[in-house]
């Protein structure tokens, strides 16, 4: 009997041990983001993102890629003794909503620097308070000029906030850019604006607009939406009656969507035109099949063609992120990867300790950070703008969006 | 018919075993024998497919010929990732030139990579026309940069742009991995002498 019992055991754990070998999962929990080095020190970097919401495709991406950094920091142990986390809040592209997750960020002392936010106008509201607890903020997709510039950055550029770095270009190159090509190149000379408004859509739309007059185009109409509203008939009456060429839209693909739909169901089988907020595949599920030959800018190049963007896809890829990286993914990869450059000049330069002052010194760091990143060599200039101002014009083809035109700021 | 055989049968032993057992014993053994002869299936199925994978990896990395058609190596940059394009100034048209022509030069820089051979520069205007010095195509090879003089002549007056921001150069590069053309847009200084030389050069025709 003891024998059978022995054998019988025995069995059991034989196949009890095949099933945690063989038949055992692969699944390991693995959280990433907050796999740490042992018991060392926890540093979070705050994003700040609309994660839900009509813009969401667009922050999920941002959250995910900042999130994507931080695993790969703490994989390699980039910052010997630092753990680094990511806590994500959603501002739902209000600005109200991005200065309480700010003032929130603010008071977590771990937190050492935010990657975010996704739109201008929030920024605008996040700014001073970052500022006043000397908290840096990278953002990856902030277009407004004035966030680095200043408000009269067309006169003269003074930089409001010594906090606040972006890894995207800015609406002073985008907009003129697009009405270069909308002149030069689509031989279009005759547009209707709209914008929406807001921070980011309306300058976007005053730098296309005077640059298109200064190469001899004739403005014939403008009009300014409701970002709320989903009707846009009346507008799109408008336009058709104009006899406008093409409309350039200042604004977000939420409402660039159904806008170019009605204006080609008014009648004005022409191109909509926009920035880097229109250009998301939301925009074609909205716009519907008549969306082919619509234009998008964007800030960069595209992502997929940078040789130094591949480990980047391939890594989200393999994470099993649920949403797409977006137009902003391998910038907020870059957003995040800067902080933990700034943080790990600050632990080298202190003994490979965060001294008392970390936040202060991160900032300070943060102006000469430079490595190569997913979306080229990233490093600021004296205004905290990215020295790497690349601009891609893509065209509606086939449903998707494909780059048609790149450029590269010199100057 | 109270021996139980092995815990792992060996090959064949199942196959050849005579008629199920009744009772509780014989039903737990037959079911703790169908556990194992499962596993050793899963077992021998993994053993399959890594044999299968591994075979599979050493087929798909065994040493190649030459392919037959010329593939660029992986670590050759695009082009535009390679080069850089920067404005250094205005300077006086070369004799000979039409009237209403004037000069700016470029440094045209070759980080890495092969050599880049410049194919075209045009610029995006259409009451402009231009050419360049040395004329293209010409090559440039790593590490190295040359300048490059553009000669812009005004075709049409009323047409051209006066004061645009951000005026660029459109320049079609070629390496070994690829031709690519990118807009190269030289910055407020270039804006300025282009609109300063735009100026002069209308202004010229009118006396």
């Amino acid at each position: 009997m003891r024998q059978r019992s022995l054998i019988a055991i025995t069995a059991a754990l034989a196949a009890g041990a095949l099933t945690l070998t063989a038949c055992g999962s692969r699944d390991s929990g693995d959280k990433g983001s907050d796999s740490g080095n042992g018991d060392g020190t926890t540093v979070v970097i705050g994003v700040d993102a609309p994660l839900t919401g009509d813009l969401s495709a667009m922050g999920l991406g941002i959250k995910n890629s900042a999130d994507l950094a931080v695993r790969n920091a703490n994989k390699k142990e980039f910052v010997k003794g630092v753990t680094f986390k990511i806590e994500a809040l959603d501002d739902q592209a209000q600005p109200s909503a991005g200065q309480q997750n700010a003032s929130k960020f603010v008071s977590e002392q771990e937190v050492l620097g935010v990657v975010g936010p996704l739109n201008s106008s929030v920024a605008e509201s996040m700014q001073k308070v970052f500022d006043d607890n000397k908290l840096v903020e990278v953002s990856p997709a902030n277009t407004g000029p004035a966030l680095t510039q200043g408000a009269d950055w067309q006169k003269k550029k003074v930089r409001p906030y010594k906090s606040y770095f972006r890894t995207s270009t800015t609406d002073a190159i985008q907009g003129p850019f697009a009405a270069q090509y909308v002149y030069n190149t689509a031989k279009k000379k005759k547009v209707f604006v709209i914008d929406d408004k807001k921070t980011y859509g309306s300058g976007l739309a005053a730098t296309f607009t005077e640059e298109f007059k200064k190469l001899g185009g004739k403005v014939v109409g403008t009009e300014h939406i409701n970002p709320d509203a989903k009707d846009f008939s009346a507008v799109a009456t408008k336009v058709k009656n104009s006899g406008a060429e093409v409309v350039y839209y200042g604004g977000e693909y939420p409402q660039a969507g159904p806008l170019s739909k009605q204006i080609k169901a008014a009648g004005a089988k022409i191109p909509l035109v926009g920035g880097d907020g229109i250009k998301d595949d939301t925009f074609m599920k909205l716009a519907g099949a008549e969306a082919t030959g619509d234009l998008a800018t964007s800030v960069g190049a595209p992502v997929e063609d940078l040789p130094s963007a591949k480990q980047f896809v391939a890594d989200y890829k393999a994470a099993g992120y649920k949403e797409e990286y977006s137009a902003y993914g391998g910038y907020a990869y870059d957003s995040a990867w800067a902080i933990i450059e700034a943080v790990k000049k600050v632990v080298d330069a202190n003994g490979g300790k965060l001294p008392t002052d970390a936040r202060a010194k991160v900032t300070e760091a943060m102006q000469s950070v430079s490595f190569d990143g997913v979306t080229g060599k990233v490093s600021f200039d004296e205004y905290g703008d990215a020295t790497n101002k690349q601009l891609t014009v893509y065209a509606v083809k086939n449903g998707a969006w494909v780059p048609v035109k790149s450029g590269t700021y010199t100057g | 018919m109270s021996g139980i055989g092995p815990p792992e049968p060996g090959e064949g032993t199942r196959a050849w075993d005579g008629p199920r057992q009744k009772g509780h014993a014989g039903r737990t053994r037959a079911a703790l024998a169908g556990r194992c002869a499962r596993h050793r299936r899963t077992a021998l199925s993994l053993a399959a497919a890594a044999v299968l994978l591994g075979g599979g990896a050493l087929y798909a990395t065994r040493p190649h010929p030459p392919a037959p058609t010329r593939r660029p190596h992986p670590q050759v940059p695009y082009p535009v990732h390679a080069v850089d394009v920067t404005y250094l100034g205005a300077r006086p048209a070369p004799a000979g030139a039409p009237p209403r022509s004037f000069s700016l030069t470029v440094l045209l820089s070759v980080a890495s990579g092969p050599p880049v051979t410049v194919t075209r520069v045009t610029q995006p205007y259409a009451a402009l026309s231009l050419v360049t010095e040395p004329p293209a195509p010409f090559r440039t090879p790593a590490d190295s940069a040359r300048k490059i003089t553009i000669t812009m002549h005004v075709t049409e007056c009323e047409k051209a742009p006066r004061n645009a921001e951000l005026p660029f150069l459109d320049v079609t590069l070629r390496n070994t991995r690829a031709i690519q053309t990118q807009s190269f847009i030289l910055g407020p200084r270039y804006a300025q002498d282009l609109s300063q030389a735009l100026e002069v050069a209308c202004s010229n025709r009118s006396r």
